[in-house]
């Protein structure tokens, strides 16, 4: 388990020693009891830093943001930005500079290893009634703290099921590590739900989709929260190209709209196909977009799905190591498929 | 007309209004959602993840097809909605404040048919709050109050094994009176109940925005604030607070083409959202409002400064759903209490 204290006092020396630029991590919210995403800027500011089971935020998203405004204003600061990843922001990390978004020595990782613990998950906690003030590990148990007095709940009945499944919850890429590093944890089965969800026939299993897709309300929560979605032009814009004074006005004329604004089915189903796709071999399961999804629609399924192929056909996991070429940026030469040699 | 119903006799009222689709709250998929009433209805929601702002203003609406054959003019078909009747039970009074505000934007200077074909056929019967639904509840300190009837066509109070019930339009009365006998008259003992249920609704202790008179002030001598930008920090910039807002009115219209040769289509509304980078996106590619910091004043001061300003009444609810919903803690009481205290 980590002290809160260690996460503090590794943020406030890097940034008194003028090490880093900022700190991405994470504070108390004023929505409840929930940890907000917070960059800090001075080592004064470091004890705002916490840690505890609603860290869910993946920050990498941060380091995305970071980039874009640098090249936006034009600057390459030397010093690197420091972030707070748990095993799987890290993962994510590890994509990020495999499709060279930005150099290893642009971001500086403080690892927290979430063994022994995982992340809540907010809706485990509300079916069961649940408004907590605050969540603390205690062993396997989760404790809450609410108006009703202490609750207290195995841990992995409310953990998120990424946690559950998730077999490296220690960063592997660092500059820091914080935590215990004991490989093994094994508390569910990885792909438990997508296993259970094929033993469905294809018609359910589209019936499933159509119903899913349909409440899709396009708020593009899931395109936003996600690091992996940092492409200048994204396809379900209104704008399909990054327009600019020098667009004429027969290109904007002439764009191709891949998907209409209207939130109905082909529309949808369009989007979330195209964003899984685009995902296949990138996606570390960090499961941010199944989270921040307003009308809960299983995203996990969908990436999961790629996730597991991409490991059967090519032994490839996304965000193992750094050194290894990304998965749709290489081929083998023992590639079975003829169509690429 | 105010009466008293057992809570055992909804269904048969229900039954009782006919002509009428019934929508009330229910669970799908872990979702709280207005649904075609099928069977029992319990009323005991907190609230809905989306406000029923959608019966009226749908996120796609079409306005007319066109159809352009060569040589000919264009052919040009309006298509009016043909909305059924609704009445939708248990709306929470912060989304019967919500549909006033809808109406002041579509169906008063200006009347939008389109708004107007849909709205003229919902009629809303709301359920007070007996106590906040959730942790970022802060009607009271907009202006709204978890009992309030503000847009409501029936408002009912749970007095635990019956409901009072009060008609406040005309079709609110005729809902009522099409429940008929179900319908008994209020004793001095139900008022009295009445009254205590809903002075303890107001005394529960809820999120505030502080001194929300002067706020609209202060939003505009804070309009240059860098702490617009300190906010917004961690803003993702998706759509979640707006498009599950009870009173976020912006749209775009765009024309889906459905053929190229002849050319078909249909000319189309649907929600937009102010935290997208392309809401302001200029046709030369300027963004006024590039940062999300900028996105996130225009979002606060609509809510709180230019619709008082346009209609005397702040738009914001006070639902929370913004709040809760947000996955990065973007929390409007936070962001207007903090930049109205920095203003001094």
């Amino acid at each position: 388990m980590i002290a809160v204290q260690d996460i503090r006092d590794t943020a406030r020396d890097l940034l008194a020693k003028n090490e880093v630029r900022a700190v991405i991590g994470y504070r108390r919210g004023t929505n409840g009891m929930f940890a907000e995403p917070v960059v800090i800027t001075a080592a004064e500011q470091a004890d705002q830093l916490v840690w505890d089971p609603t860290c869910f935020h993946n920050l990498s998203l941060y380091l995305v943001e970071d980039r874009k405004f640098l090249k936006h204003v034009k600057q390459n600061p030397d010093l690197p930005i420091a972030i707070v990843a748990k095993g799987c922001d890290a993962r994510a990390i590890v994509v990020l500079m495999q499709e060279h978004y930005f150099e290893r020595k642009n971001v500086y990782v403080i690892g927290v290893s979430c063994e022994g613990t995982g992340m809540l998950d907010e809706r485990k906690l509300a079916s069961r009634g649940i408004q907590a003030s605050d969540a603390a590990f205690d062993g396997d148990d989760l404790v809450f703290a609410t108006a009703q007095g202490e609750q207290r709940i195995p841990a992995r009945e409310v953990m998120a099921d990424r946690c559950l499944e998730c077999r490296t919850p220690c960063p592997k890429e660092y500059d820091a590590l914080l935590g215990e590093d004991k490989t093994g944890r094994e508390l569910a089965e990885p792909f438990a739900a997508l296993k259970r969800f094929e033993e469905q026939d294809a018609v359910e299993r589209w019936k499933f989709w159509e119903r899913q897709f349909d409440r899709c309300i396009r708020c593009f929560a899931c395109r936003s929260v996600c690091p992996m979605c940092y492409c200048d032009e994204c396809v379900v814009d209104s704008i399909s190209f990054p327009v600019n004074a020098q667009t004429s006005a027969e290109e904007k004329a002439n764009r191709v709209r891949w998907i209409e604004r209207s939130a109905v089915r082909s529309e949808n189903i369009t989007y979330h196909m195209t964003r899984a796709i685009h995902l296949a071999g990138r996606c570390v399961d960090c499961n941010e977009c199944e989270r921040v999804c307003p009308v809960n629609i299983p995203l996990r399924l969908l990436n999961n799905k790629m996730e597991r192929e991409a490991r059967e056909q090519f032994g490839y996991e996304p965000g193992a190591s750094v050194s290894v070429p990304a998965l749709v940026a290489s081929f083998l030469d023992s590639d079975p498929g003829k169509f690429i040699r | 007309m105010e009466k008293i119903l057992g809570k055992t006799q909804i269904d048969g009222w229900i039954a009782a209004l006919s002509g009428y689709e019934i929508l009330a709250p229910a669970v799908e998929d872990g979702i709280w959602a207005y649904k075609p009433v099928n069977g029992e209805v319990r009323l005991d929601h907190g609230n809905t993840t989306q406000p029923p702002k959608g019966l009226s203003f749908p996120q796609r609406e079409v306005f007319f097809s066109f159809e352009q054959i060569k040589g000919e003019p264009p052919r040009l078909t309006q298509k009016l909605p043909d909305a059924p009747r609704r009445a939708v039970f248990g709306v929470r009074p912060c989304d019967g404040c919500g549909a006033v505000r809808m109406d002041k934007v579509f169906n008063d200077h200006v009347v939008d048919n389109y708004y107007q074909a849909r709205r003229s056929n919902v009629a809303y019967v709301g359920l007070a709050c007996n106590k906040p639904q959730g942790s970022n509840c802060f009607c009271l300190s907009v202006g709204g109050s978890p009992v309030s009837s503000e847009g409501m066509d029936v408002l009912m109070t749970d007095l635990g094994d019956r409901y009072f019930v009060a008609a406040l339009t005309e079709t609110g009365k005729a809902l009522m009176a099409a429940g008929g006998k179900l319908f008994s008259e209020p004793a001095a003992a139900d008022r009295k109940l009445l009254e205590q249920t809903h002075a303890e609704a107001v005394a529960h202790p809820q999120r505030a925005v502080n001194n929300l008179d002067t706020v609209p002030a202060k939003l505009k001598a804070s309009f240059n604030s860098p702490l617009w930008e300190e906010l917004a920090r961690a803003c993702i910039g998706c759509g979640v607070c707006t498009f599950l807002c009870p009173t976020c009115h912006c749209f775009d219209i765009n024309d889906e083409n459905t053929s190229a040769s002849p050319l078909k289509g249909n000319r189309v509304r649907t929600w937009d959202n102010c935290q997208f980078p392309d809401f302001t996106m200029h046709t030369s590619g300027h963004n006024p409002r590039e940062s999300l910091g900028s996105r996130l004043r225009q979002r606060v001061s609509h809510k709180f400064r230019y619709f008082p300003e346009n209609f005397g009444m702040p738009q914001c609810t006070g639902c929370g759903r913004c709040i809760t919903e947000c996955s990065v803690g973007i929390d409007i009481v936070t962001v207007v209490n903090k930049v109205t205290e920095h203003a001094g």
